[in-house]
């Protein structure tokens, strides 16, 4: 596979991206023009259709089927427009009012075509760049170490750890190994794994042990035996699970000691003591006894900060799924930013057939170390894969909804100040 | 009741106090609460569980499962309708969250035979699938690619997908087509939909017409709740015939999701001080939330609580046929791990307090035991 450079992606990023502005703009000018009674006799728009197919030349295959695509559903759209309100509204208002979704269209096509730029000039006031950045500091932050990235996602995690859990839950978590033989691969939570999680958390809550900590002999820290956290898991269902507890542990900020009792890393009791999961009591033996006071994102948390802090390690299925997450947020931002709610061709945008032609670029795009830092080579370019995953991009899902939402609010300001020249 | 039958439930009765009688002692061993009382309001509460429950041939278990959980999850009538309709009447949004976590989370478990790839999301596939068209129908071949498995063939998917349609009551129907447009051949199609009368509710319910074109679509209302209250109203109206709501393992997993909800409903509130952590948590709020007393989550404890109570829920909505189903073997003792560990999915670790998120049953349960506790407590 050849290692595709920024600039190769961003040209395919944009090719499809180029071929719906003329689209839209041809259209609004031919319905501008358009008196108002040829405009309500629908019929007109199926031969202009009819004659602008006629005048395809031969061009790439995917493309001309692609511009037919889109041509054909905004001529659809229009039409239907025109019916449902032909009784309700005058024929100026429905032109004007399609004039206008062209307009919000149009200008949400243009923040998509200029996201970025092929040299990465003036980085910092992309629009790319500035939408990553915004959910790196909420969903995958960067930081020094692990106690750096852990206390930012803490900070972050009050408002938004459904959005930071959906990202470490990919789709395909079926095609994930746990147990990979190259030790440094991350892969992502599986809904197994999470309940494994809940499990540990709950029977830290509830029935720790304590266990001299190995480093300081004055340090009683918490333990809970492997045994009890695979207890409630009927027929070896967790198998393979328990099979991989050593790896699980250390992506949990996790460390086996004895080989029954699953501990916190010397590492990591210091930032659950700074962010009270951890209560210092002192004993009357004169030893300080750690007593575990977890929340249900503590361990997640200790997931995502590992994640974070080993970007460059994570497994296909995982990258995929983030990049897809940064991508699809972003996309959905700039729509929503730009189009009305009832703006008939919103459903384009929308549908699978646009989103496969965009995403899968803007996620290679956001893998470049300006950006997510992954390995691009890993994503996958299957239709089939997309289809899979796209189905279950998290439109539907109330929290990256609000994040969606709060996101094209920072987009209007952005664009604004662009305007305004700051 | 009869005479026997009363026997019966004296007895589940008896079981209750010693179990409660048990749990007792073994608190008195131990105590892993870290608020001050917190210990000591829960051994106030389980002896005036043991000492109140049992009196009045168990009147406040009567009214706390008869005519709260059996009123809202589970109506006694034999019209599948009637039942769906009044399931359905009787939620609440505060109320779907837990009450769909816990119930998604056993459906999941139950359906991942059908669909190994697909735990925990069949119900929210549905209900996409289902939302497509205002028919509310489903052809078998978007079945397939919903839930086929893409390393298994699809004759599995084949095999378990009637499990999925008894699950949740619905009916199959057959379109021939006698030249289908690609091969010209004969076609059986077999779509998937409601029960006629249900369908009759939901287009009443979740089946928005627009104005100007008379189109009909689903609305955003429909979802998981629709397909949850379908699975509770074919369980209650066919209570009797255990074939037809899954067998054992149908049983088994509702009435252990119930004792769960009737044992959270019936533990203290705790009022902590200013400098508890809980407090400074933005995600707690004390005004829809309240922390328990940890301890009754024990392993020792909670077993011998929660045995007695899914025998009494089970005998209460299902009579001596779901008491008989009720696991007793091995298996009994992981299953009820389980569910002490599928607490955390309905209630929230804050700092390692568990706290309670109060839906409308848990207060309805709560207070019928309030007016208890107010005797109790003036030594009436």
């Amino acid at each position: 596979m050849v290692r595709e450079r920024w600039t190769d992606i961003l040209a395919r990023y944009l090719t499809y991206l180029s071929h719906l502005v003329p689209i839209l703009k041809e259209t609004k000018k031919t319905v501008q023009n358009m008196s108002l009674e040829v405009m309500m006799d629908v019929k007109i728009f199926d031969k202009i259709k009819m004659d602008e197919e006629k005048r395809l030349v031969k061009k790439v295959r995917a493309l001309s089927e692609f511009s037919a695509y889109y041509r054909g559903e905004v001529f659809e759209n229009i039409k239907n427009f025109i019916y449902k309100y032909a009784e309700d509204l005058e024929p100026i208002d429905i032109k004007d009012y399609l004039i206008e979704f062209f307009d919000e269209c149009i200008s949400a096509l243009e923040i998509l075509m200029n996201v970025t730029n092929p040299d990465q000039k003036k980085l910092n006031s992309t629009y790319l760049y500035l939408l990553y950045k915004y959910l790196e500091d909420l969903l995958l932050p960067i930081g020094k170490n692990f106690e750096e990235i852990y206390m930012k996602l803490n900070k972050t995690s009050k408002n938004w750890h459904e959005c930071q859990r959906y990202m470490m839950i990919p789709h395909t978590y079926y095609r994930e190994t746990v147990d990979n033989p190259d030790f440094f691969e991350i892969p992502g939570i599986s809904p197994k794994l999470y309940q494994i999680i809940n499990n540990i958390t709950s029977l830290y809550n509830l029935d720790p042990n304590y266990y001299p900590c190995p480093e300081d002999s004055n340090i009683e820290i918490p333990v809970v035996l492997i045994e009890d956290v695979f207890e409630a898991f009927i027929d070896n269902i967790a198998h393979e699970e328990q099979e991989a507890v050593e790896k699980i542990c250390e992506r949990l900020g996790l460390r086996v000691l004895d080989g029954i009792f699953l501990a916190p890393k010397y590492d990591f009791i210091d930032v659950l003591i700074k962010l009270d999961f951890l209560r210092e009591n002192k004993q009357s033996d004169g030893k300080i006894r750690l007593i575990p006071q977890f929340s249900n994102e503590t361990l997640i948390l200790s997931y995502l900060a590992f994640v974070s802090f080993r970007r460059g390690f994570l497994s296909k299925e995982l990258i995929n799924w983030i990049s897809m997450t940064f991508a699809f947020i972003i996309f959905s931002t700039i729509l929503k930013s730009q189009l009305s709610d009832h703006n008939i061709f919103y459903p384009i945008f929308t549908g699978l057939k646009t989103q496969e032609k965009v995403i899968p670029y803007m996620m290679k795009l956001l893998c470049f170390n300006n950006y997510l830092k992954l390995d691009r080579m890993k994503i996958r370019d299957s239709v089939q894969y997309r289809k899979e995953i796209f189905n279950f991009a998290g439109s539907s899902i109330d929290c990256i909804k609000q994040l969606i939402l709060d996101l094209s609010e920072y987009l209007k300001e952005i664009k604004k100040k662009k305007k305004e020249g700051v | 009741m009869s005479g026997i039958d009363n026997l019966e439930w004296e007895k589940l009765l008896t079981e209750f106090s010693k179990n409660v009688d048990k749990s007792l002692k073994k608190l008195e061993e131990r105590d892993i609460d870290n608020i001050p009382g917190a210990k000591q309001a829960l051994v106030e509460r389980l002896r005036v569980m043991r000492d109140y429950f049992p009196q009045n041939n168990g009147d406040l278990f009567i009214k706390s499962i008869n005519e709260k959980i059996q009123n809202a999850f589970f109506p006694k009538t034999k019209d599948l309708a009637e039942a769906f309709e009044l399931i359905l009447k009787s939620r609440s949004h505060d109320q779907d969250f837990i009450i769909n976590e816990l119930i998604n989370g056993f459906i999941s478990s139950r359906s991942k035979t059908i669909a190994l790839n697909v735990q925990g999301t069949v119900i929210d596939r549905m209900v996409e699938a289902f939302s497509k068209g205002p028919d509310f129908q489903i052809v078998d071949h978007q079945f397939y690619a919903m839930f086929s498995d893409p390393n298994k063939a699809r004759k599995y998917v084949k095999e378990s997908l009637q499990d999925l349609v008894d699950l949740f009551g619905l009916e199959a129907k057959e379109l021939i087509v006698e030249k289908d447009k690609r091969k010209s051949e004969r076609k059986v199609y077999t779509f998937y939909t409601f029960p006629e009368k249900i369908l009759e509710i939901l287009e009443g319910e979740y089946v928005d017409t627009d104005d100007v074109l008379g189109e009909k679509r689903v609305s955003e209302k429909f979802d998981k709740t629709v397909f949850i209250s379908l699975f509770l109203a074919n369980i209650s109206v066919h209570r009797d015939d255990l074939k037809k709501i899954g067998g054992v393992y149908t049983i088994n997993g509702i009435c252990s999701i119930f004792s769960l909800i009737l044992l959270i409903s019936l533990m203290p509130k705790l009022e902590v001080n200013e400098t508890n952590p809980v407090l400074r948590d933005p995600t707690y709020n004390p005004e829809t939330m309240s922390i328990i007393p940890k301890s009754w989550m024990m392993k020792e404890i909670l077993l011998d609580l929660l045995e007695p109570l899914i025998n009494i829920v089970a005998y209460r909505l299902g009579g001596g046929e779901w008491l008989k189903s009720v696991e007793t073997s091995e298996v009994k003792k992981k299953i009820h791990n389980q569910i002490r560990f599928l607490i955390k999915d309905v209630n929230k670790w804050v700092y390692g307090q568990l706290t309670r998120v109060e839906i409308p049953i848990f207060i309805e349960i709560s207070n019928i035991f309030a007016e208890v506790l107010i005797d109790y407590s003036t030594g009436e």
